[in-house]
């Protein structure tokens, strides 16, 4: 029984196997909620929860606000492309104009790096570190690990393979801090030059054979190979690419029977994951966004009643 | 007009001995025991130190184009307090110092103000742009020593082989920011275990010594002098370790921030004052510095003063201006070096002094010797104080040093024999 104290929720490479867990169990509850015939409950209700989005996103930006709706907060959407300078506004100028409404807690995506630190330590409110530059995207993380926790069982002893580009991957360094706080071992994969040059300081095991990395892995998170790679010559063309690092139905095999596929979403068939695996991965991809609803409940409330939950209570 | 100081324990880069010096004219008339002159003004300086006026290579004073940040004045007020009585003044302004009338008014202001010497480097292109050469003839007459691009370094390898090859002509000293811009561009934290852990862009260090190297084989190939200014990885000094062996006519700074500061203060908060270009190494860079001051690979400390507006320094890491202002703690970061006995108090002099003057060829200054300028600092080397923004005298506010303690200050600041600088526990201006 450890009680949750933390007001912020920045990163997962800070946060406690433990606190990590009190999340994970407390999406299970709200999970069950959303199977309700009323979807809604009263948690948060008087609070205020701005989506402060600094950066493009639909997808998490839609299950926050849900998140936060179905717990029956007063939700604000704030969205600025690129950056806030450019309107000769500072993202703290737009962060105090927007307090000001009293704001309970701030969601942020922003391109850069740190920048939720940032105006957590300028804020009053609670800050949620929606995806920040190519440093984290903890809720993400989260609600994969809920997903394997869920499906397989456990999260201890686990190989989890990232397979992709681990260098402009904020979901892969969010789940190696996550999975290897609970004993699992993560790989990553990637031509070389989509893994930094220092990333062997992280609890990870490098390879640049898709072979190695799936050979007996538990759980695979193919990640997402942006366009614009190929014309930053990270890869010589996406036909090569996919050629080298996407799963198909030969190099499945090399998984186990209850192995988990997953992928953070939206899918390039044929690049990461070859069409004819679509039906076998579709589901669990689907199911990922329904648990990450319950994430980011769960979140959401902790991080609003703050010290008075109690882990298991 | 004459001065006597007496009692200072004077260094020098060989020797620390206690003498009184006698001022005339502006010069050191005579050091020597007991000096009695009833018509000269006395300045107490027993259990003090004193020491050549220091000397800097690289500084930003931001005039013309941008007086928002630094100001001659604010400038010469900053750099006397942290002991300087000659300091160089960068060209990347608005417009660039790239000819002789600019040239010569950034003078003639510094010479009217009157608080030290300001020399501006004159840029090396025209308009910094990599493409034309300057008119170097026209920046020596307008009073340049040294020729820079600064933070747009020269990319063009022919190009800079022309202008090392054209300054020998007036004896311009080449300064070179050692920066590939490809292999930098986009970055602000050097790539480390830092930025894997976080995300963050970053600069390898391979950007600053790929154009060390290729500066050093220029040199080597013109029989030319460069010097490479605010040097920040053990890589590089490997090279320039290797090209002085040679005898290369190659000659190096590094700044107090490279030799006090590594990526783990950055972690600590990432603290936008900590961005800085090049940027903060890696504990090993910090120690491979020091080292490298005691084994006089790297000749010099600069300060690379780079004021920036609080709005220019306000935001996250990657909004934030590059750059931190370092001429009022220059000698109380240098001295922790001596105090860790890195380096001696007579080194100490050598870098920020001694060494600056032959680099520049500026032999009537650098050293506390009959015959030279009476361009000196008093300092206390125990006397401990606070850097608060209201004692900051630049313009702009930007150090990560805000709020720390030091032990050991400059008392005074004598410019040709005239005090411009004593020290006041409630502040000088």
């Amino acid at each position: 029984m450890s009680e949750w104290s933390r007001k912020h929720l920045l990163g997962l490479s800070e946060m406690s196997k433990e606190e990590i867990e009190a999340i994970l169990d407390s999406a299970k509850a709200f999970k069950e909620i959303s199977k309700r015939q009323v979807k809604k409950v009263p948690a948060l209700r008087g609070k205020t929860v701005v989506n402060l989005f600094f950066e493009a996103s639909t997808r998490t930006k839609t299950s926050f606000e849900l998140a936060a709706k179905r717990l029956s907060a007063d939700v604000v959407n704030f969205s600025s492309k690129g950056s806030s300078l450019e309107k000769g506004e500072t993202i703290l100028d737009t962060l105090r104009n927007l307090e000001a409404y009293s704001v309970d807690i701030f969601v942020i995506r922003h391109n850069h790096s740190k920048a939720p630190f940032y105006l957590s330590t300028r804020t009053q409110a609670s800050v949620i570190n929606a995806g920040d530059g190519l440093n984290e995207h903890p809720t993400q993380a989260l609600l994969d690990m809920f997903t394997v926790r869920e499906r397989l069982g456990k999260l201890k002893g686990l190989k989890v393979a990232i397979v992709g580009d681990i260098l402009h991957s904020r979901v892969a360094r969010s789940n190696i801090w996550g999975f290897s706080k609970f004993s699992s071992q993560v790989w990553v994969c990637a031509p070389p030059t989509l893994i930094p040059k220092y990333y062997s300081c992280l609890p990870v095991k490098i390879t640049y054979s898709l072979k190695e990395a799936l050979s007996g892995a538990d759980v695979v998170i193919m990640l997402r190979v942006q366009k614009e790679r190929q014309s930053q010559m990270f890869f010589p063309s996406q036909r090569e690419y996919s050629e080298f690092f996407s799963l198909n139905e030969e190099n499945a095999k090399l998984l186990k029977e209850h192995s988990l596929v997953m992928h953070p979403g939206p899918v390039n068939w044929d690049v990461e994951i070859a069409s004819c695996l679509k039906e076998k991965v579709q589901n669990l991809i689907l199911e990922q966004v329904n648990n990450g609803l319950a994430v980011r409940m769960a979140v959401l409330y902790l991080l609003s009643i703050g010290k008075k939950y109690e882990v298991g209570s | 007009m004459k001065l006597v100081v007496k009692g200072a324990r004077i260094v020098s880069p060989s020797e620390i001995a206690e003498n009184d010096i006698l001022i005339e004219n502006g010069l050191i008339k005579k050091i020597a025991k007991d000096i009695k002159d009833p018509s000269a003004k006395t300045l107490d300086a027993r259990g003090k130190y004193a020491l050549p006026g220091f000397i800097d290579m690289h500084t930003h004073l931001r005039t013309p184009g941008r007086e928002d940040e630094e100001t001659i004045e604010t400038g010469s007020r900053a750099a006397v307090k942290g002991g300087f009585t000659t300091i160089l003044c960068m060209p990347n302004t608005e417009p660039a110092i790239d000819n002789y009338e600019i040239a010569l008014r950034i003078r003639k202001e510094a010479e009217k103000i009157g608080l030290l010497d300001i020399f501006p480097v004159g840029a090396i292109t025209k308009q910094r742009q990599g493409k034309e050469l300057s008119e170097f003839g026209q920046l020596k007459k307008a009073g340049c020593l040294a020729l820079s691009d600064d933070g747009s370094p020269v990319e063009d390898p022919s190009l800079l082989r022309k202008a090392l090859e054209y300054a020998k002509l007036f004896d311009l000293l080449i300064i070179s920011h050692c920066e590939d811009l490809s292999l930098s561009g986009g970055g602000i934290l050097r790539e480390s275990e830092l930025t894997a852990k976080s995300g963050f862009s970053y600069i390898p260090e391979i950007a600053e010594s790929v154009i060390v190297a290729r500066e050093i084989e220029l040199a080597r190939f013109l029989e030319a002098k460069i010097h490479l200014a605010h040097i920040s990885t053990n890589r590089s000094i490997e090279l320039i370790k290797r090209a002085k062996k040679d005898a290369i006519r190659v000659s190096a700074e590094s700044c107090p921030h490279y030799f006090s500061l590594s990526l783990e203060d950055i972690a600590k908060n990432f603290d936008s004052n900590y961005k800085v270009n090049p940027p903060i190494g890696t504990k090993e860079d910090r120690q491979a510095i020091c080292k490298a001051l005691a084994s006089d690979i790297i000749d010099c400390i600069a300060t690379d003063h780079a004021p920036h507006t609080f709005l220019e320094k306000e935001g996250t890491f990657y909004e934030a201006a590059f750059g931190m202002i370092g001429l009022e703690t220059a000698f109380a970061l240098s001295l922790r070096l001596v105090k860790e006995r890195i380096i001696n108090l007579e080194k100490l002099a050598d870098k920020l002094s001694y060494a600056p003057s032959r680099i520049l060829g500026l032999s009537d200054r650098g050293l506390i010797e009959e015959g030279r300028r009476a361009d000196i600092a008093i300092v206390d080397l125990d006397k401990t104080w606070t850097l608060t923004e209201e004692k900051i005298s630049s313009k702009s506010k930007n150090t990560p040093f805000l709020n720390q303690a030091f032990e050991g200050c400059v008392e005074y600041t004598l410019y040709k024999g005239k005090i411009v600088y004593k020290y006041t526990d409630d502040h000088i201006r």
